[in-house]
């Protein structure tokens, strides 16, 4: 069936090429905030803070669109659902730059002071938070819920990541005074990646309600 | 961890056929045809008591000649043939045992074009009420109560006897509203009634269907999906099929049509994709 609405369609996939492009810019800041931290590179965390900086304008841009869309469009069902979507998944990534600004800053005074520990569980926290939102943004493409789906159920590993490394970081403070600094810094950390966890799967929701038009609780 | 509730991804089916739903009319398996051409085709559409229910689709689907079966319309066309039943509360209208200018009081109709006779404001409003014989004291009741249901009332109370003619068209529409309303119905039937107003007039007509509907069961056929989605209960989509008959596709509450449609060529026309 011929379509009727060439340049509806075509607004609604510069949207979507909007978000992921903003998924990819948020991916890479999460990256390399855990890189500057690993490899205590200052210059990289500074970096990421600046950059973040784009995202918030790409999040502006795109709100405003998604919002002339609604306003000219009157889009119904499927072209409703999207639009809703997109909207509230840039909200979610324009916070998860946030979170690796949040990161950056750690890293920054972290670097400055001696390494407390070996940097294990907190690559592997990430590298699963990063695949999370990397996979999420391919789910988003596809609209695929049962790859979302999925990938909401890894938040499971990430919290338990989570748990350990907050054992072990308190381990550390009652263990002596001079390491709570470094250690309450590490905590906010792993904190923030834990919620970058939690936003993906709010990312999940919104492409199972994409599908399927229900609004669903994934965690 | 994903709960088994928010697994479920069907639409659920509407409580069109609930004992506890009342059906003021039902058609069943409606077929017609305009001499050899066949119009619309095996259409059944349960419409709820007291309940707006809209009929969409793109133009020739067969929603104005459904609608207009529903109070035998068609009977003043030469050549028409209906088979199939339509139930008003368990009669079936289109047997030849009906009576028809009863079932015209019962189930009113108002048109896409405001069609007032060339009379007074009241004359217009009198004009059934003094054709079934009522006393001029009900007659001059029915008129207020009739305008008053409409919104007109106060608009026109002084100038009752002034020809209808000059009124705006919407006090126009409102008025073959409230001359429909004068003899009882039951159905009320509008075949786009507010496409000749403006977007205020057709908001007040809107309105208005929402007030009627606690009293009155209504049929509305539409372009504007829009209005269907705003004013209507339920929603019948309507297709023309490979032959050129209308079928009804989908017939859900409206929620489902215009956020959830189960089949793909409802949700095509609803966003615009085709038609």
């Amino acid at each position: 069936m011929a379509t009727t609405r060439t340049l509806f369609d075509q607004e609604l996939a510069e949207l979507k090429s909007g978000v992921v492009r903003m998924g990819s810019m948020v991916e890479q800041a999460i990256a390399e905030s855990m890189r500057a931290l690993v490899d205590r590179n200052n210059a990289l965390a500074r970096e990421v803070i600046n950059r973040d900086q784009e995202v918030n304008e790409l999040h502006r841009q795109l709100r405003e669109r998604a919002f002339m869309i609604m306003a000219t469009q009157q889009p119904v069902a499927r072209d409703l659902r999207l639009i809703v979507s997109f909207q509230h998944m840039v909200l979610e990534l324009e916070r998860m730059g946030d979170h690796a600004v949040g990161i950056a800053r750690a890293a920054l005074r972290l670097n400055d002071l001696p390494q407390l520990k070996p940097y294990i569980d907190l690559p592997r926290m990430a590298e699963i938070t990063e695949s999370q939102v990397h996979e999420i943004l391919g789910a988003v493409i596809e609209a695929d819920q049962d790859r979302a789906r999925a990938i909401a159920e890894r938040d499971d590993e990430v919290d338990a990541l989570y748990h350990k490394i907050w054992d072990e970081l308190v381990g550390f403070m009652v263990q002596d005074p001079a390491n709570v600094q470094r250690a309450a810094i590490l905590l906010f950390l792993a904190k923030d990646l834990e919620r970058i966890a939690d936003r993906v799967t709010n990312i999940a929701e919104d492409v199972v309600f994409l599908h399927t038009g229900r609004i669903v609780e994934l965690s | 961890m994903i709960t088994t509730a928010t697994m479920q991804t069907e639409v659920a089916p509407p409580p069109l056929r609930d004992a506890d739903v009342e059906i003021k009319l039902d058609a069943r398996h409606v077929n017609f045809w305009y001499g050899d051409f066949q119009a619309l085709h095996d259409a059944s559409l349960a419409v709820q008591a007291r309940k707006i229910t809209a009929l969409i689709g793109p133009s020739g689907c067969g929603k104005t000649t459904f609608l207009r079966i529903f109070n035998r319309m068609h009977d003043l066309t030469p050549g028409t043939r209906a088979t199939g039943e339509v139930l008003l509360d368990s009669h079936n209208v289109l047997s030849p045992d009906t009576d028809v200018i009863n079932l015209r009081r019962q189930v009113g109709m108002l048109f896409q074009r405001a069609n007032p006779f060339p009379k007074s404001i009241y004359d217009n409003v009198a004009y059934g009420p003094h054709i079934l014989g009522w006393s001029k004291a009900q007659i001059d009741q029915v008129v207020e109560e009739s305008l008053k249901d409409t919104g007109l009332w106060e608009e026109v109370k002084d100038r009752l006897r002034r020809s209808a003619l000059n009124l705006s068209g919407g006090q126009q529409q409102r008025l073959c509203l409230a001359r429909a309303l004068a003899v009882r119905p039951e159905v009320i039937l509008m075949d786009e009634p507010a496409s000749a107003l403006d977007p205020i007039a057709t908001l007040r007509i809107e309105e208005l269907m929402q007030e009627l509907k606690k009293r009155y069961t209504i049929v509305i056929v539409t372009h504007n999906m829009q209005q269907a989605s705003r004013v209507s209960d339920f929603t019948a989509f309507m297709l023309m099929n490979q032959k050129r008959a209308g079928e009804v596709i989908e017939f859900s509450p409206t929620d489902d049509i215009f956020n959830r449609p189960k089949d793909s060529r409802t949700e095509d026309y609803i966003t615009g994709r085709f038609g």
